[in-house]
């Protein structure tokens, strides 16, 4: 069981999301792997203010300028610099020792300051607990602490998620960050994400 | 062409209408008590206190789980877990001492309270020069704070910037002399003084209209992706009217226009009113602008 950071303790691991967006198919498995296992009553329930499934992945499709589509999957980036950490005026957002970005329901009083102290607007009010929900679900902090991938990983027909930790050289995150071209999303926000998108080899 | 991933905090974070009020009467009972130090009228410091309970009511039947406060609290002492660096927890503490403060200066002017003998001290206090000067100071902190508050949300770059402290500051400070002049028109402070809150509004007037004007011209010119759009929803788009015909108009131009009336010509009760509502009027609808007008950064890959 990971336990919370005090002031001035160091997480031991760095446990981080990748998606690599060359091998992603776009089918939305993960989307819903997320939602199915977190958070079934919402299921066929929609997200009103993103105006889609209710789910700690948010999925944005977009066209470039040459008209090719393409879609961004964008998740809790964990970062090591979190503003929500910041601003919770309760304590109730903290970091685990795994590095996590975590919430304690015993102390959210629903004020959203972190829903909009996020960069990557990825934290959504649940409309019956009134919590503010983000990857990763309860579920999936009960399958990464049995050792076991979370869902979105496990719902990946094509392989494109993994989790798993920076601070460890053989980890699977690891070798493909050194192998593979990587970047994570709004660099100069200076949040230290831990999501990293993968653009090819 | 609009970005893909495009989305106000309105419609996710539901920071709405009742940040609004809370905002606004914030701005009136804060800059009110700063006015209240040199006013020191009965009929203000009760405007200050109410403000500040009407606020607080707002702010928290904003809060999604309110019921959970009380555990909320209780957890984060039990445990000593104080998050300092967030403006929120500053401004609830400085809104609680500052509600106490107001409690005994309201007390202090209540003739039947007095009659109380026990509690004839906060006739005494709320006198004393120093408890005026904390209370003064709390209500400018309580301002600030409530522009911090947005400052610090790291994720809605149109409010990321030290101009929304600052035009929290001058625009309550503009309510409060609006207050002021209502309560000269009820008869409840001297000409001599209502007259002096009109030269002084006059000044602030146009300090806000530079404000809020480069507040704008930085957002559209200089912002990220994400401020420019709030900058334009605000300029030209879904929430132009409320800023050019709310803020601008009704909360700027007609109270200068009334200004320099009565410092030029003559002083009227009637449009004193016009003037003193519309300045209220405009400090409510810049909170709204700023406060809806807020969007996320879109992201691309």
């Amino acid at each position: 069981m990971s336990t919370r950071l005090r002031k001035g303790q160091a997480p031991t691991k760095r446990m981080a999301h990748v998606w690599d967006a060359s091998r992603c198919i776009a089918c939305g498995a993960c989307v819903l792997g997320c939602t199915s296992a977190n958070m079934p009553e919402m299921m066929f329930r929609e997200e009103k203010g993103w105006k889609s499934l209710a789910s700690n992945i948010r999925r944005i499709d977009s066209v470039t300028p040459q008209g090719r589509p393409e879609i961004l999957l964008v998740q809790c980036q964990h970062c090591e610099v979190a503003p929500c950490l910041t601003t919770c005026p309760f304590g109730a957002t903290y970091m685990d020792d795994n590095g996590m970005i975590r919430l304690d329901p015993r102390m959210c009083a629903g004020c959203s300051y972190c829903v909009t102290s996020c960069p990557y607007n990825v934290r959504w009010f649940h409309p019956d607990s009134k919590l503010p929900k983000k990857c990763m679900g309860d579920t999936c902090l009960d399958l990464v602490d049995k050792g076991m991938p979370p869902a979105c990983v496990q719902a990946c027909p094509a392989g494109a998620r993994d989790y798993g930790d920076l601070n460890d050289p053989n980890s699977s995150v690891s070798i493909t960050l050194r192998t593979k071209r990587s970047r994570r999303l709004l660099e100069n926000a200076g949040t230290e994400p831990k999501y990293f998108v993968v653009e090819g080899s | 062409m609009a970005p893909a991933d495009l989305h106000f905090q309105v419609d996710i974070a539901h920071w709405g209408w009742t940040i609004v009020w809370f905002l606004w009467f914030v701005g009136i009972a804060g800059m009110g008590s700063v006015a209240y130090f040199f006013v020191r009228k009965a009929a203000l410091s009760y405007v200050v206190f109410g403000s500040l309970v009407l606020g607080l009511l707002f702010v928290v039947s904003h809060l999604g789980r309110w019921w959970n406060l009380p555990r909320t609290l209780w957890t984060m002492v039990t445990n000593g877990i104080f998050n300092w660096s967030s403006w929120m927890l500053i401004g609830i503490c400085l809104l609680s001492v500052h509600l106490i403060l107001s409690v005994v200066i309201v007390a202090g002017h209540i003739p039947w309270l007095q009659r109380i003998g026990w509690l004839k001290w906060t006739a005494t206090l709320s006198r004393a020069n120093a408890y005026l000067a904390l209370y003064a100071f709390l209500g400018f902190m309580v301002t600030v704070y409530s522009g911090f508050l947005l400052t610090q949300a790291a994720g809605i770059p149109l409010w990321n910037t030290s101009l929304i402290p600052i035009l929290w500051v001058v625009s309550g400070s503009i309510a409060a002399i609006a207050v002021i002049e209502l309560l000269y028109v009820f008869g409840l402070v001297e000409s001599s003084v209502s007259t002096l809150a009109v030269r002084l509004g006059l000044g602030l007037d146009a300090i806000k209209l530079l404000a809020v004007l480069g507040f704008l011209h930085v957002a559209l010119s200089f912002g990220s992706a994400g401020a420019r759009i709030g900058a334009t929803a605000m300029a030209s788009g879904e929430y132009a009217l409320m800023t050019w015909g709310g803020v601008i108009g009704v909360g700027i131009l007609i109270p200068i226009a009334i200004g320099l009336y009565t410092v030029l010509v003559k002083k009227s009760k009637p449009l004193l009113v016009v003037s003193s509502v519309a300045a209220l009027a405009g400090v409510f609808f810049l909170r709204a602008v700023v406060l809806l007008a807020g969007a996320w950064e879109p992201l691309v890959l």
